[in-house]
């Protein structure tokens, strides 16, 4: 009952803050506003504000809980005492046309009901892949640290965390479900806040009938009551819309514009697909400022929106530039070549999100409405009346809210995941509510049959068993009446297991995992095998052990008259096709049959991946430098002898799918221009030594890793499990089909 | 206009020219070669405690049981597959079991005798008078196992035991048994 008590309080807590932050920015800028609008608006501004304020603390390292309940006290202290918590500069503003009785009724009860359910579901232990997995796996590891840190091993760190930071104060008191609590706190202020805009826009029934499509939404649910971050984007996205409309509304008050700039800025901050409504926020000040004379005073209102955004949006591009080496880590790098994320990892990521394995994209509508076999969750059937939205075109709020939709699903065909649509759901579902703008009753029909679709015990009699939904109302979980590691063993996945890693590793050292577990209930840094460049180059390691096709099984033999030569490079000039790399166990250097030793004054150069050259350098054939993208023209491998050496043969190992590239022998004299000495060099077989699994292990143990943890599903499961010992591994916990190994150095 | 252009341009430009590469590395440590190292041997054993478990179950597997061990009935059977490779030869096949017998069932049946199989085929006949964990293996005749094929392992006890309190008759406590190289 305690942690129960705890989740609640450290998410009011949060969620007192970020209102209260919101409050005094709306006071300071003397924003008339409804107190209907007031307090979502002033949540989500104060959200923008206070997730600055714990980046910095995260920034200087004093994430103490101490500090940041000093922090969430002091904003809330200030709201009251200068009144801004009350709202001193609320409007009462235009008489709105109220909602009928029977319409009030219907979105209360609908409303009402799914509140409850979300509640529940959030303030019950988290289980939720992503929310108990990176999302508060990160958070938990920052608090263990009190600070950022560098975590070059996991793309998911290079993310902004913009939602997250709210998280860290939420955790810090409550663990977990605080968490789940403050974004459920989102889902609860966005609807809040469409239902406000209908009645700023006169058209409250419309407001009522987007807001409830928006809030019974079935992935909405499933993930606004998780510690996940779409719909709290989505909450900030409609905030950034709602704001331009508040300004628009008002004359064009500049000051007006800061909630604008913060918020597109935040949106950025919460989720990277978001930024399109920087766009739309940015094109819509540009355009109603035109006529503004003279030009640059048409100019300040698009640079200070511009400004406020990167006031939210710039400490994320620092920090990732300066530590990772590519503002928009971990996509663009290609353009921001960095070691800590292979070029080819980033393609087959993107392919793998821009399809989620469906045959064809044909039947993408009925699979986001009413399968969600593939794509993890359905936002309703009532969205497949989206195409009637386009009525709503014949009123001004209308043309603003599809064209905003528009933008801001613009990048939706780049992950097709259900859950990110959620952050267009908002103005689409408004646009259908004007869209039926003159019949109250289709309009309480609709917000009924979606209500009723979206229940989830009639939920699962259509949709498909895989699809991501809430299932359960696990009241006596969330009042911890059943315990929560009960709770927890029988409803998460990947909880047992990091339980495991707990109790058999010690310290804090690091497991390389072959599956992702939930990392927030473990102490232990998890490296999932494709979270990086590094961990990636150890997985291939590992895999070669037991797939022969990526085996050291070939050799490219360049034989030549005998020459003396200060620098040679290996340049592979055919062009592959997706997804075959260009590989390379060892390049060896002979003469007179004899390997020239390799010395410390040798320079060693690769293009591309020159950071992992060292891997064709190691004497070990169970390590290979990639290219790290589709072999091309051009690639090559250099090695400076730094003298003159005599030289007649240069033998490559590879994998038996090196055929599929072409290479060519350089001389590179000092001025850098080339020679060719051979090319089409001969293939031979390769032995592929009989310890080839225990080198692979050896390479996990050399970077410092001893324990290595593969789930019974993982493809060469069987291999380790068969025969640990030859793998140099023995096994010490067994539990929800996940090994755990340690290795026997 | 030019300005303008330049002011543009500029950030792009900057943001191309940012290409952070490294130097030229030195070559790393040499890997020595591992000397340690034995072939590989296959096995299929099919532990209580795999979640796949009872996949591999055939007959006279109660549920009665942990995640670590099940009560068996009279004979116990599970179906495993030595998996068939290239490189990989299936010569030297071991049956391996680990179970455990009760004391109150040895107190009430007397000792017991348990015969070990491997594909209906009898290895060894063993007499156990005490009580606590057993772990038996044998070399299994070569033929009697082929790669890429199921192959039935189990075990037969003489007597059973129903506990007073009822339920199915039971044999032994098993633990994992299978095949091994």
């Amino acid at each position: 009952m305690r942690q129960a008590a705890a989740a609640l309080f450290g998410a009011g807590f949060t969620v007192a803050a970020c209102y209260a932050a919101g409050s005094l920015l709306i006071d300071q800028l003397r924003a008339m506003l409804r107190r209907e609008e007031r307090i979502p608006l002033a949540f989500i501004l104060g959200a923008a504000c206070l997730h600055l304020a714990i980046f910095a603390i995260l920034a200087v390292h004093i994430a103490y809980w101490p500090v940041l309940a000093v922090v969430l006290a002091g904003t809330i202290a200030a709201a009251l005492m200068t009144g801004a918590w009350r709202g001193a500069h609320t409007e009462s503003g235009k008489p709105v046309p109220p909602l009928s009785k029977s319409l009030r009724m219907v979105f209360g009860w609908c409303a009402g009901v799914f509140a409850v359910v979300y509640l529940v579901n959030a303030w019950a232990p988290e289980a939720s892949p992503d929310g108990a997995g990176y999302h508060l796996g990160l958070v938990a590891r920052e608090l263990r640290v009190h600070g950022f840190e560098p975590i070059t091993n996991d793309m998911y760190a290079m993310l902004s965390q913009g939602v997250e930071m709210l998280f860290v104060p939420a955790f810090a008191i409550g663990r977990h479900s605080a968490a789940a609590l403050v974004h459920f706190a989102f889902t609860v202020a966005l609807a809040l806040a469409m239902l406000a805009y209908g009645r700023r826009i006169g058209k409250p029934w419309a407001g009522a009938a987007g807001a409830l499509l928006t809030f019974a939404s079935p992935v909405v649910g499933a993930d606004g009551s998780a510690a996940y971050i779409d719909v709290a984007t989505a909450a900030i996205v409609f905030g950034v819309f709602y704001w331009t409309e508040i300004w628009d509304d008002h004359q064009h008050e500049l000051r007006l514009l800061i909630p604008v700039g913060l918020l597109a800025g935040y949106a950025y901050a919460a989720k990277y697909t978001a930024f399109p409504i920087a766009i739309y926020a940015l094109g819509f000040v540009a355009w109603r400022s035109k006529r503004l004379r003279p030009f640059s005073k048409s100019l300040r209102p698009v640079l200070l929106v511009a400004g406020c955004a990167l006031i939210m949006a710039g400490p994320w591009i620092a920090r990732n530039w300066i530590w990772y080496q590519n503002p928009v880590a971990p996509f663009a790098n290609s353009i921001f070549r960095n070691p800590f994320v292979h070029v080819m990892f980033e393609r087959d990521y993107s392919e793998s999100l821009r399809s989620y394995e469906m045959p064809s994209l044909r039947p993408l509508a009925l699979e986001a409405t009413i399968h969600g076999a593939y794509i993890q969750g359905i936002i309703g059937p009532a969205f497949l009346l989206l195409p009637v939205a386009l009525a709503a075109l014949r009123f001004q709020a209308g043309r603003r809210l599809l064209l905003a939709g528009a933008l801001v699903a613009s990048t939706y065909f780049a992950n097709i995941g259900a859950r990110f649509l959620i952050p267009s759901l908002p103005f689409f579902s408004l646009a259908i509510g004007l869209a039926f703008a003159q019949s109250a009753t289709i309009l309480m029909a609709l917000m009924l049959l979606h209500a009723a679709a979206s229940w989830p015990p009639v939920l699962n009699r259509y949709v498909n068993p895989n699809c991501w939904r809430l299932v359960r109302f696990p009241y006596k979980a969330a009042l911890r009446i059943v315990p929560q590691d009960e709770f927890l063993r029988t409803n998460a996945h990947g909880y047992a297991a990091a339980l495991m890693v707990d109790a058999k590793v010690p310290g804090s050292e690091p497991v390389f995992s072959m599956d992702g577990i939930l990392d927030s209930y473990t102490r232990h840094p998890i490296l999932v095998y494709y979270h990086s460049a590094s961990n990636e180059t150890l997985a291939d390691t590992i895999n070669m052990g037991w797939n022969e096709v990526s085996q050291p099984a070939v050799a490219s033999v360049f034989q030549f008259p005998e020459r003396k030569a200060r620098r040679l490079r290996v340049v592979q000039t055919a062009q592959a096709v997706y997804p075959h790399q260009w590989n390379v166990y060892e390049l060896r250097f002979f003469y007179h049959g004899t390997e020239l030793t390799r010395k410390l004054d040798w320079r060693l150069q690769a293009w591309p991946n020159p950071w992992e050259v060292q891997l064709a350098f190691d004497n070990s054939l169970a390590t290979r430098w990639r290219s790290g993208e589709i072999a091309s023209p051009g690639m090559y491998l250099d090695v400076d002898f730094g003298r003159e050496e005599s030289v007649d043969e240069v033998r490559l190992v590879a994998s038996s799918d090196f055929e599929l590239t072409r290479l060519q022998l350089e001389s590179i004299d000092p001025s850098g221009g080339s020679e060719k000495i051979a090319d089409n060099p001969a293939t031979v077989n390769q032995p592929v030594p009989q310890g080839i699994r225990r080198m692979a292990t050896y390479e996990l143990y050399a970077r410092g890793i001893r324990y290595l943890m593969v789930s019974d599903k993982s493809n060469g499961a069987e291999d380790f499990a068969e025969d640990p010992e030859v793998w140099g591994l023995k096994l010490i916990g067994h539990t929800e089909g996940e090994r755990l190994y340690q290795t026997i150095w | 206009m030019k300005r303008r252009l330049g002011l543009v341009c500029a950030p792009v430009l900057i943001a191309s020219a940012c290409r952070n590469l490294p130097g030229p590395f030195a070559p790393p440590v040499q890997r020595q070669p591992l000397e340690d190292f034995r072939p590989y041997r296959m096995s299929a054993i099919v532990d209580m405690s795999d979640e796949d478990a009872r996949t591999h179950f055939v007959q006279d597997l109660t549920s009665n049981a942990t995640p670590t061990w099940r009560w068996t009935g009279k004979r116990p059977t599970v179906r495993v597959r030595m998996r068939s490779a290239e490189n990989r030869s299936v010569e030297n096949i071991k049956f391996t079991i680990d179970f455990s017998i009760a004391g109150v069932m040895l107190r009430n049946t007397g000792p017991l005798t348990v015969s070990f199989l491997v594909n209906d085929v009898v290895l060894d006949r063993v007499r156990y008078e005490r009580d606590g964990v057993q772990h038996f293996e044998k070399a299994v005749p070569p033929g009697l196992v082929t790669a890429g094929q199921d192959t039935t392992v189990g075990a037969e006890i003489d007597k059973t035991w129903v506990p007073p309190e009822g339920g199915p008759q039971l044999g032994i406590i098993l633990m994992r048994i299978g095949l091994t190289q």
